[in-house]
């Protein structure tokens, strides 16, 4: 190195997000006039630095960095409007002088942010530990300074502090200090953290003494850094990255992009990191600070809370946000400073405002303290293919202004509009289904699908759309599916059926394919989806997947997508299933629940496709099922019910078997049991056949009381899906064949249960299930 | 006047105003105090603080009088320093008339000009009224004019309190009105008026359950600065709130017992927040809250009495069935609602604690049979 080991450039530290660090960083660069502006961020998204200033960006935005092969991992670097380094980089861009990002290539802070990870699974204990520790320090600061919290003493000690002079060297005397204080913790406890730092600033160093290479006076460069790495970069030269440091550095291929940021983000620690509590309320600092009128925040805060108020409806008077001020003031002079803090203008706030009543402000202070803001990027700005394809999308099928952080209803009507000219218009709600759809596959969070539109019709489609920070977070994370959405779905889809174990699955990955109108990967999923159910038995799993194709072969054309390669899979998928449902209707009555939702399901697909699927094998095994004695026999009496639906069962037919069924004799509970399914269809047409009843009265009466009992829990679980008309006209009918009077009958039975027969029900609460 | 003065040398009195209780702390605050004092006020607002949050004076510690949020009473300080009225709302038993005692003797070195809240107070008793002997002898004087507790804190610019506000009819409450926004009292039959000096201020406190009784005016509470005091947020808090009470009103009642054991203490505190919150302190269980109020104010009136009872009735020592006669006579108010509450939290919740607190569990059971 050719510099003097004593050479010394201008370090001003600042916090991240802080209103009076920009503001004295400003006043420090007009003062030093630097040719040279450094600033603490990826060196390799120095480039950016333009788009960053460019007039027509609005903060909040954030700069991305993502390794472009798995795992993705991600960093983030947010800026505010009060952001002391977009500041400098507006002032070094007004002023024409170099600007530069200093700190590790993101490649290198993505390499080692995997080291670091890696390292620190193992001591979990301590650190939880070290984080107490650390924390308490900024506890027993605050303490000390007889604060409530850390933030508040920042915000009394630093934000307030108008001295330029004192600011700068305030803040470098309190981070040296704190640094001094932690530093050997950090080495023996964390030593991955205290090696990053080591590393970072030595990078930082090769940087600035780089720039001092290339001419310019140490004296007219400014390094602007967080205030922890401020002395360690005042003297670049001692402990500088050597070049074969720097080749020796880890590294992962990466890729930067800017992006929106909101408010809301930068408000939640959570995530990302990186953020401040109240960034809504800093910017009005900043704004105030600009304006030179910073003892007027206040005021200014205060009123806003009260007209936002009485936007919603409460009102409060201007005496109130007067005496809401003085006693701000008089909380901040009890702390012996200058101006309030946030914190004692939330507490006058709830006082006076809210009269003494936290609920009735909380929302008020919320939208000042964080703001609804969202930051916004020039067109064409540095953004992944992804972002341009959906952008390109977004505006083709005219949903741009859609992309907004309000949540908005998008009701599409999928069939082909006739009244518009072009094609393009008279598709356009079927494209931007598609499109989407795509969206919900690739999990980005702009788009929710608000079901129970689907019952209205199958055309109709409701939408939810809110455009977040995270939404294009997820975008960009997208950009390794694929460089375009449907490249990128078509991996997504890929990647599941490769995944996909069950049929339900595979079904539900075809109706995907098609809802996204991506016919290749249908084809994909019916051939997974063919293997699969080559291998499986499972009566019901089968039908439900049948029933969805089903569905789509006769909805597909509304989506214009040619559904016929499903048919032949269809009747494979619908002869299978009748096969195996004599054997599959051997079973207890639990598994018998799934088995009826599965006749149901194939008898619809009987009827709606009788001209695919083989309808006279279903009748067949339909009235197998119904004679057989060894089987369930709800399932049989359900097959009974459907068979009689059907026609496939004369009145004739019908009487006998009922007769057969329920023949004395016969246990209660598979008699009953019959009964049970044969009701659980077209129950007028049973409600109407007299002789039906007449049986049935014959059987109970046939029963002992202990049977009569059986009989009773199954009648009772068959009759309580019943409408209450439905039990009534059972009940006159029953009345008839007692020859009760029919009036008498209903009264009672409609009528409210006394207390005995409470009681009777209750004892048959307690039946003993045991030998069933 | 002269009354006040015998009663304070007589130390027989059953409470001493706050003021003359911690009378040395007072003295100590003032002594070294160096911010700056407003006008009508004895010390300054910092030391109002220390006085009422604990910390020192010179070598003399000051003993906390409000435990708990210290914002609270930074916020209720910056109220009376801005020359607003005070309102301290909360659930019976949070300290209100304790903070408010303690904060008008820390500021005007007098907590007695006081109107006690009741249905029957009447308009006279907040501004002024008459000695009719005299005022029949010889017609409207000054001499005649008796004046309220609130005039007298204007006359002499010191803190007026107001218990209880909520329970005055609204009239009565109304009264406040052109006080607090003028800050005079016009005597028309004297044809003048008394104008507040510097330092005059009001506090008052008003009972959450009293809600919807009396309540107050919008115009009436746009003129208070309103702070609800909350019930202690944690044990830790309440039992040191509890402690510290019950050892102070132990030793001013001259009780021959030694204070409760800390066990016992925590035992109390725990029983009665799990049936104020309706849950148990591990947040796993539910129970069910009784309907009369459970604050840390009756927590401490528990412990005394239980102190008393082995004084005057046992060995001094303060046993299991001492205590439970406390609880038994404090949770259970609503005969039978809340004996049932009672029995299943003994039966749900204390029995199943294990053996520490068998003893209690026993003695509560005994009792509720």
């Amino acid at each position: 190195m050719k510099t003097a080991e004593d050479v010394k450039v201008s370090v001003f530290g600042v916090r991240h997000l802080s209103p009076g660090g920009a503001r004295h960083l400003l006043q420090e660069l007009d003062q030093i006039q630097p040719t040279a502006v450094l600033i603490e961020g990826p060196s390799d998204a120095t480039d950016l630095i333009g788009d960053l200033v460019h007039p027509s960006t609005v903060p909040p935005v954030a700069l991305l960095a993502f390794t472009d092969e798995m795992p993705v991992r991600t960093a983030l670097w947010p800026f505010a409007v009060y952001s002391p380094e977009l500041q400098a980089m507006r002032w070094a861009a007004k002023h024409q002088v170099l600007c530069k990002l200093i700190d590790l290539p993101s490649g290198a802070a993505l390499a080692m942010q995997d080291l670091r990870r890696q390292t620190e699974i193992a001591p979990s204990m301590e650190e939880t530990q070290v984080d107490a520790e650390s924390s308490s320090i900024y506890e027993r600061i605050a303490e000390l300074a007889g604060e409530h919290d850390y933030n508040t003493y920042w915000e009394r000690n630093y934000e307030h502090n108008q001295n330029p002079g004192s600011y700068r060297d305030s803040i470098l005397a309190f981070s040296a200090e704190m640094r001094e204080l932690g530093e050997d913790r950090e080495r023996t406890q964390q030593p991955q953290e205290y090696a990053y730092n080591h590393v970072r600033e030595a990078y930082m160093q090769r940087q600035i003494v780089q720039t001092i290479e290339a001419g310019h006076d140490p004296a007219k460069i400014v390094v602007i850094c967080g205030a922890y790495h401020a002395a360690a970069l005042e003297r670049p030269t001692q402990g500088a990255m050597t070049e074969d440091e720097y080749i020796a550095m880890p590294s992962r291929s990466s890729k930067l992009t800017l992006m929106p940021y909101s408010y809301y983000r930068l408000s939640s620690l959570s995530g990302y990191g990186a953020g401040n509590h109240a960034p809504h309320y800093f910017q009005l600092m900043w704004e105030s600070m600009h304006a030179g009128k910073l003892e007027e925040l206040p005021q200014v805060y205060l009123s806003t809370v009260a007209r936002t108020l009485r936007e919603s409806g409460t009102y409060r008077s201007t005496a109130e946000v007067i005496e809401a001020v003085r006693l701000a003031e008089g909380l901040a002079s009890l702390h012996g400073g200058s101006a309030p803090t946030l914190l004692e203008l939330r507490d006058a706030a709830q006082t006076l405002l809210g009269r003494g009543d936290l609920s009735v402000v909380a929302e008020a202070l919320a939208r000042i303290d964080i703001g609804t803001k969202i930051g916004s990027l020039a067109e064409g700005v540095s953004q992944t293919p992804l972002q341009d394809d959906l952008n390109r999308q977004l505006k083709r099928l005219k949903l741009t202004k859609y992309k907004t952080s309000v949540a908005t209803d998008l009701s599409l009507d999928l069939r082909e509009n006739r009244r518009v000219s072009s094609q393009e218009a008279a598709d356009l709600d079927l494209n931007r289904s598609f499109l989407l759809h795509r969206l919900e596959l690739l999990n980005i969070p702009f788009v929710r699908f608000r079901a129970g539109a689907a019952d209205r019709a199958v055309w109709a489609e409701d939408w939810i759309l809110q455009w977040t920070p995270e939404a294009e977070i997820v975008v960009v994370e997208s950009t390794l599916l694929g460089e375009t959405i449907e490249v990128a779905c078509a991996y997504r889809l890929r990647e599941k059926l490769d995944r996909c174990t069950s049929i339900s699955e595979a079904s539900l990955l075809i109706e995907i394919a098609v809802r996204c109108g991506m016919t290749a990967q249908m084809e994909d999923g019916r051939r997974v989806l063919q293997n699969l159910a080559a291998d499986s038995r499972d009566v019901a799993q089968i039908a439900s997947a049948a029933a969805k194709l089903a569905n789509l072969i006769q909805y597909g054309d509304i989506r214009r997508i040619d559904t016929k390669p499903l048919i032949p899979l269809l009747e494979q998928l619908f002869y299978r299933a009748c096969l195996y449902l004599s054997e599959a209707s051997n079973c207890n009555d639990e598994a018998a629940y799934g088995i009826v939702a599965a006749m149901s399901e194939l008898n619809q697909i009987a009827q709606a496709h009788d001209d695919t699927v083989e309808v006279s094998l279903w009748t067949r095994e339909l009235s197998e099922l119904s004679e057989k004695d060894d089987r369930n026999p709800k399932l049989s009496g359900f097959a009974c019910a459907l068979l009689l639906e059907r026609g496939e069962m004369d009145a004739q037919q019908c009487a006998a078997e009922v007769s057969r069924r329920l023949s004395p004799g016969i246990p209660a509970d598979l008699g009953a049991g019959w009964f049970e399914g044969l009701s659980m269809r077209n129950r007028y047409a049973l409600l109407s056949r007299m002789s039906l009843w007449v049986q049935l009265s014959e059987y109970i009466d046939s029963l002992d009381d202990e049977q009569f009992k059986r009989a009773l829990v199954f009648l009772r679980r068959a009759f309580s899906s019943f409408s209450a008309h439905e039990k009534t006209m059972i009940a006159e009918t029953l009345g008839e064949i007692w020859g009760v009077d029919t009036e008498q009958a209903a009264e009672i039975l409609t009528g409210e249960l006394k207390e005995d027969e409470d009681k009777m029900l209750d004892e048959l609460n307690d039946f003993d299930f045991g030998d069933f | 006047m002269a009354n006040e003065q015998a009663n304070i040398e007589n130390s027989n009195v059953i409470r001493l105003p706050a003021e003359l209780l911690y009378r040395q702390e007072i003295e100590a605050l003032k002594k070294e105090d160096k911010g700056v004092v407003p006008p009508g006020w004895q010390m300054s607002p910092r030391a109002v603080l220390t006085y009422i949050t604990g910390g020192k004076a010179g070598k003399l510690d000051i003993t906390p009088k409000y435990i708990g949020n210290r914002r609270l009473v930074e916020m209720a300080i910056a109220t009376l320093v801005t020359d607003r009225a005070l309102l301290l709302i909360g659930e019976p038993g949070t300290a209100k008339s304790w903070l408010s005692e303690n904060l008008a003797a820390a500021v005007s070195g007098n907590s007695g000009l006081v109107v006690q809240g009741t249905a029957g107070t009447s308009e006279e008793q907040v501004r002024y009224s008459w000695n009719y002997a005299m005022l029949l002898a010889n017609g409207p004087t000054p001499e005649a004019l008796v004046r309220s507790p609130i005039m007298r804190a204007m006359e002499t610019g010191q803190v007026a309190r107001f218990e209880e506000i909520s329970r005055c009819a609204s009239e009565v409450q109304d009264a406040l009105i052109s006080i607090l926004s003028e800050k005079t009292v016009s005597v028309p039959e004297l044809s003048n008026e008394t104008s507040a000096n510097k330092g005059f201020s009001i506090i008052a406190t008003a009972n959450t359950r009293d809600r919807g009784v009396n309540e107050m005016s919008a115009a009436l509470k746009r003129r208070f600065n309103i702070i609800v005091l909350p019930a202690p947020s944690d044990l830790d808090t309440e039992l040191s709130i509890v402690k510290k009470r019950v050892s102070e009103i132990a030793a001013s009642y001259d009780l021959q017992a030694s204070p409760p054991a800390d066990e016992a203490l925590l035992k109390v505190v725990t029983i009665f927040r799990e049936l104020r919150s309706g849950m148990t302190l591990d947040r796993k269980e539910k129970l069910k809250s009784p309907g009369g109020v459970i604050s840390t104010a009756e927590a401490i009136s528990l412990l005394t009495n239980s102190m008393a009872l082995s004084a005057s009735f046992g060995s001094g020592e303060m046993t299991d069935a001492d205590l439970a006669a406390g609880l038994q006579g404090a949770i259970v108010k609503d005969d039978d609602k809340d004996k049932l509450i009672w029995k299943e939290y003994l039966d749900n919740v204390m029995k199943k604690r294990g053996s520490e607190w068998r003893g209690l569990y026993q003695a509560c059971k005994e009792l509720s049979e």
